[in-house]
């Protein structure tokens, strides 16, 4: 049976072509388990296959179908059962042979194939193309290949990095409970120590995001394109249209919330040890300067 | 190489290829077969009087280096000797001492051949191609010229010059006007004079002979020349045949040689292209079109009329030029006395030279300017946008000298041009550059504006300022076909418009393709041929050396060769697998043009011609529109026929100028035929015929964009194709207008011819699946069908990122398997919806006769 293409085209046909089809689009399909299909497996089959008949093809189907038609037909050789090939025989040709005198390195045996441009890529962009593919994915290849080996390690340290940085902010709350002035007096951002800095500045950006998103409910009944030519500065403010300044850069926080995580978390832990007798890993104050009682102030020596 | 741009005539008619790109649909057709005439006729005449004056012209890359070393030795000597102060002593100047020791007439032992020159004035030397000579020659009227009693095949070049020297005409025997004169010294200029001797020696020894120069190295002109001197064909009673690819250049050639030889075009020099024989009894010296000479061929297979046969342009490798070839070298075995001279470009002489048995190779270095090559660092993204880049960026930092810039079609190039020009005006504005004109070059293009390119290049906008300059966007006309002086940067994007023909799905079609070495090398040269150039490619070196194919590909590897098949068929040759051609095309081709030559009953089952075969070859057009036409008086339709066929064979009728799409798109609307684009055709004809469009038919053409250019070629063609006709009885016939079946009896003698161009609708969708080779394809968006049909008989099936088919008329199943039923016999069709739909067809005709013949 031909092979095909496509799932065959054109009107439903009465009940013999329908066999016709169903016989060539089999093919495509996974060969038959032996079990006999039901009546119902079959008639729903049936119905699927009809339905993707009738279906009317996207452009893009067709355009593919088209070209793989095309592709397909240009690269089958013309059949020895053509009437052309049976003439030329008569003239004595050989299948396989060349035509022209026999001594003739010219020859062609192939057609010139065509290659149909849909681009204006220049001259040699085809291949560049290919060729900046093709590194692409070995270089995608190699990635992997490296990665898969360290893949353990690279997950263990990625645990233990969010473990440490879970450490550092449980720390500078710590801190901050022991050095917040009692009364609770709000004391500006830059003014606090900068090791528990970050938890304010955090809590800050917190309160201004939920009161942005709460201006922003408020304001949808408004449509966003009015423009109130009234409207000064300070409207657009209290409106939420212009965003608050934002305070001064805090450049010597972003330094300290730059380092590495098991940096700013040693920092702490060492405050905490000289400025209040406070062991992080004992969750401990001890009262005196010696801290007896404590194994160290590392993290290991408190197994 | 593709040089199958300009008007090339290949003895046929070909059917009307038109280039296709998505929904641009007014489209040029670089390939038009040599239906246009002379529209470059003036043009190149006055380009090769020009070439031909100019002292140097040729790029010699690619040149043997000996040669080019050892003539350029001779030319200095020349050079200096050539140094005439008044050019009426110039050929005195000539004759240098030693050369004067070459003269057999200051031999003694030959003193007895050379007569004193008559002094009639009137005589005859009494030699002409002999066919009825005039009465005075058989009389025997003193033999004047000073060329009488040349030894045939032994002369040499001072005798030739002595005879060229006058004073009378060595063929003619008129005396020698004083333009002659001028024109000699110029000629001996060329570098070819400088070997004229060795070219002698080489042509007397062997019968093949490998002539290799460029154009402007003077060999068109010239070699024929020096051939007639030695040939002597007045004397033999035969022609020497001097052929071209093209029918311009055999025209404009023929003239010029004409005027060299002091003698009336159509006497002594003519020439013979399709429907054109300016040559008379006297002829000995005829150009013509490599394709007259095959039809020339076919009724005397041995071309006995002609002494020496000189193929021009070689290198083109046209169809016909490749036929010739190989009938030639047959011809040659049986016709020892025939003397065959190819000559070409400089890059496959290798080649031609062990083709022809291993031929000597005579080669004339050209003299070019150095042109100096630029590649990219990368390849380009989009290589029309990087040419109009370059074209600007040369316009604001290189010194004067005008561009050329190769692009691959009309549209193309009309865009690139409206963008070249609006970006010059900004330059011109803000930068201060110098003012800049831009003209486009396409085989469709009207000749008024094709005359354009030669105008000089703008002066500077203002006195001081910087100078101006032209910019020629052009196809691949330029690239061989015509020469504009003054290029200096030529921009090279690495494309053409190429046929391509493909066996398995039969199609043929003009692509864009990467040109080849040899294209881009030509291309550069055109830079060189003023003063030093600049070429620069818009690809890398590397893309240049891997990418670029060495040579283009022959036409006969990519063409359908059922014509060609038809014509050796005619040509006596039987052998056709044997055939001993340049470059062999696939087996598949000659499977394809063979079938397609049975079914169309042109050949017998056994590859012979067919009477219908016979009569099709006399025809100059492509099998198909051949049998379609004698087919048609059995329709009642052959006048139609007839109209429909030269509209077919001609460009596009219908104008579509990017400017007025929606105009002209109303006024074809006003021509359409519910049932397609053939007889939609057929109604714009009939209407240019009537009285309204005969009173001013400029005008109306104009109005209805219609291009008159093309309805007069096909006026032309009729007429020529109506004469064919009547010489062989095919009888004129049609039926009123009011008839019935007036319009069905058009579509099914379209059936007659184009049968094996039909596709069938696929389900509800719109698209078609062509019968046989089962290929998805759309109609082209031009057409002008109203009708929903299941069944569509198309002219072309075009390649682009979609498969198109165009100009398409209706056709109903009956027709086809009553018309054509050897290729639609129902057995040899494999499973699908064709043979469904046949099936289908073949039941309802049996319903109704058994329905008929129960009422009976």
């Amino acid at each position: 049976m031909a092979k095909i293409a496509s799932p065959p085209l054109g009107p439903v046909e009465p009940a013999p072509e329908d066999l016709d089809d169903y016989m060539s689009m089999t093919i495509a399909e996974p060969p038959k388990s032996a079990e006999k299909e039901t009546y119902t497996q079959r008639r729903i089959r049936k119905q699927r296959q009809a339905d993707a008949r009738s279906r009317p093809k996207s452009k893009a189907e067709l355009a593919a179908a088209a070209h793989a038609a095309r592709d397909d037909a240009l690269s089958t050789a013309l059949p020895s059962t053509s009437k052309g090939f049976q003439m030329m025989a008569k003239l004595g040709f050989k299948p396989g042979a060349a035509l022209g005198a026999s001594s003739n390195p010219n020859a062609r045996t192939e057609p010139l194939n065509i290659a149909v441009k849909e681009d204006r890529g220049g001259v040699g962009m085809q291949s560049e193309k290919k060729r900046k593919f093709r590194e692409e994915v070995e270089g995608v290849e190699k990635k992997q290949k490296a990665e898969e080996g360290g893949y353990r390690e690279r997950v263990g340290r990625e645990r233990e990095e969010k473990r440490i940085e879970g450490l550092f902010w449980g720390a500078m709350r710590l801190l901050e409970g022991l050095e917040l002035p009692e009364g609770g007096d709000e004391v500006p951002a830059n003014k606090v120590n900068l090791l528990w800095r970050g938890l304010v500045r955090e809590r800050q950006e917190k309160e201004r995001e939920r009161r942005a998103r709460y201006d922003l409910a408020r304001s949808l009944s408004r449509s966003a394109a009015y423009e109130d030519p009234e409207e000064d500065e300070y409207d657009r403010q209290a409106l939420g249209k212009e965003v608050e300044e934002v305070e001064d850069e805090d450049e010597e926080l972003d330094e300290f919330l730059g380092l590495e995580g098991e940096e700013r978390l040693r920092t702490l832990v060492e405050y905490l040890r000289q400025e209040h007798r406070y062991c992080f890993w004992c969750k401990f104050r001890y009262e005196d300067e010696k801290m007896e009682g404590c194994p160290g102030w590392k993290e290991d020596d408190h197994d | 190489m593709d040089r199958s741009s300009d008007s090339q005539d290949h003895g046929r008619i070909k059917r009307q290829k038109t280039e296709d790109t998505d929904s641009r649909y007014f489209e040029e057709d670089d390939d038009d077969g040599g239906v246009k005439l002379g529209n470059f006729g003036q043009a190149v005449e006055v380009k090769l009087k020009k070439e031909d004056l100019a002292k140097s012209d040729r790029y010699t890359e690619g040149l043997d280096t000996s040669v080019a070393k050892i003539s350029k030795k001779k030319r200095k000597r020349e050079e200096e000797t050539d140094q005439a102060p008044n050019p009426y002593l110039a050929h005195q100047y000539e004759e240098t001492p030693k050369k004067k020791e070459l003269d057999p007439r200051a031999n003694p032992y030959l003193a007895h051949r050379y007569e004193e020159p008559a002094e009639d004035e009137g005589s005859y030397n009494g030699y002409s191609n002999g066919y009825g000579r005039p009465a005075k020659r058989m009389n025997g009227v003193s033999n004047a010229s000073s060329m009488a009693r040349f030894p045939r095949h032994k002369s040499t070049a001072a005798m030739a010059r002595n005879a060229e020297d006058g004073p009378n005409n060595p063929f003619s025997g008129q005396l020698l006007s004083s333009q002659y004169f001028s024109i000699l010294k110029t000629r001996r200029n060329l570098p070819v004079h400088q070997q004229r001797d060795e070219f002698l020696q080489m042509y007397q020894k062997s019968q093949f002979l490998v002539f290799v120069g460029e154009t402007g190295s003077g060999k068109t002109t010239q070699i024929p020349q020096f051939v007639l001197f030695d040939d002597q064909p007045h004397i033999q009673r035969k022609l020497v045949a001097c052929t071209q690819p093209r029918r311009v250049a055999a025209m404009s050639v023929a003239q010029r040689v004409a005027n060299e030889m002091d003698v009336t075009l159509g006497d002594e020099v003519g020439y013979n292209i399709r429907f054109e024989d300016v040559t008379s009894q006297k002829t000995i010296l005829k150009y013509m079109t490599d394709g007259m000479l095959l039809r020339e061929a076919m009724n005397d297979n041995n071309l006995n009329r002609y002494s020496t046969i000189i193929l021009d342009e070689a290198h083109e490798r046209t169809l016909a030029t490749d036929t010739l070839m190989g009938l030639l070298k047959e011809v040659a075995q049986r016709r020892p006395d025939l003397k065959i001279v190819i000559m070409s470009a400089t890059l496959d002489a290798q080649k031609f030279q062990s083709y022809f048995n291993d031929a000597p190779l005579l080669a004339v270095p050209g003299r070019t300017h150095p042109v100096e090559i630029f590649y990219t660092p990368e390849p380009e993204r989009d290589y029309v946008e990087a040419s109009l880049r370059t074209v600007l960026q040369i316009h604001a930092s290189e010194p004067e000298g005008d561009i050329l810039l190769f692009l691959t079609g009309e549209e193309e190039i009309e865009d690139a041009c409206r963008k070249i020009r609006l970006e010059a005006d900004e330059m011109i504005r803000e930068a201060d550059a110098g003012p800049l004109t831009v003209y486009p070059l396409y085989g469709t293009l009207p000749p008024s504006q094709q005359q354009k390119i030669f105008d000089p290049a703008p002066p500077p906008s203002r006195n001081g300022g910087r100078p101006g300059r032209k910019c020629i966007v052009s196809t691949n006309i330029a690239e061989t076909s015509l020469t504009i002086d003054g290029i200096v940067y030529v921009v090279d994007p690495g494309f053409s418009k190429q046929k391509i023909y493909n066996p398995r799905i039969r199609i043929e079609s003009l692509l864009v393709s990467p040109i080849s070495k040899a294209s881009a090398q030509q291309r550069a040269g055109r830079a060189g041929r003023t003063r030093p150039g600049k070429c620069f490619r818009l690809y890398t070196e590397a893309a240049f050396k891997k990418e670029l194919i060495e040579t283009t590909y022959p036409e006969v590897l990519r063409s359908n060769l059922s014509s060609t098949v038809l014509d050796l068929k005619k040509l006596g040759i039987d052998d056709l697998v044997h055939f001993d051609l340049m470059d062999p095309p696939a087996p598949e081709t000659m499977m394809r043009a063979l079938e397609e030559l049975n079914y169309l009953a042109c050949l017998d089952d056994e590859g012979n011609l067919t009477a219908l075969g016979k009569l099709a070859s006399e025809f100059p057009l492509d099998p198909t529109l051949a049998v379609m036409l004698i087919s048609s008086p059995e329709f009642y339709c052959s006048n139609e026929v007839l109209s429909l066929t030269a509209l077919l064979s001609v460009p596009q009728v219908f104008v579509r100028p990017a400017s007025a799409r929606k105009r002209a798109d109303e006024m074809k609307a006003l021509f359409a035929h519910p049932d397609g684009d053939h007889l939609t055709m057929l109604n714009v004809y009939h209407a240019f015929k009537g009285p309204e469009a005969q009173a001013s038919p400029k005008r109306w053409c104009h109005d209805h964009f219609i291009s008159l250019r093309a309805l007069q070629s096909a006026d032309n063609v009729r007429q020529q194709l109506k004469r064919i006709m009547e010489t062989h009885e095919i009888e004129l016939v049609s039926v009123p207008f009011e008839d019935k079946n007036y319009y069905t009896n058009i579509r099914r003698a379209l059936v007659a011819g184009f049968f094996m161009q039909v596709a069938m609708k696929e389900g509800n969708s719109k698209t078609y699946v062509t019968v046989k080779d089962n290929q998805n394809v759309i109609l082209h968006p031009s057409t002008a069908l109203q009708t929903e049909s299941d069944w569509l008989l198309y002219n072309e099936f075009v390649l682009t990122t979609k498969n198109y088919i165009r100009t398409v008329t209706t056709v109903k199943p009956e027709w086809l398997m009553d018309i054509a039923p050897t290729y639609y016999d129902i057995t040899t069709f494999g499973k699908g919806p064709v043979k469904s739909a046949l099936q289908r067809t073949i039941d309802k005709v049996r319903r109704k006769e058994a329905t008929k013949g129960g009422r009976r």
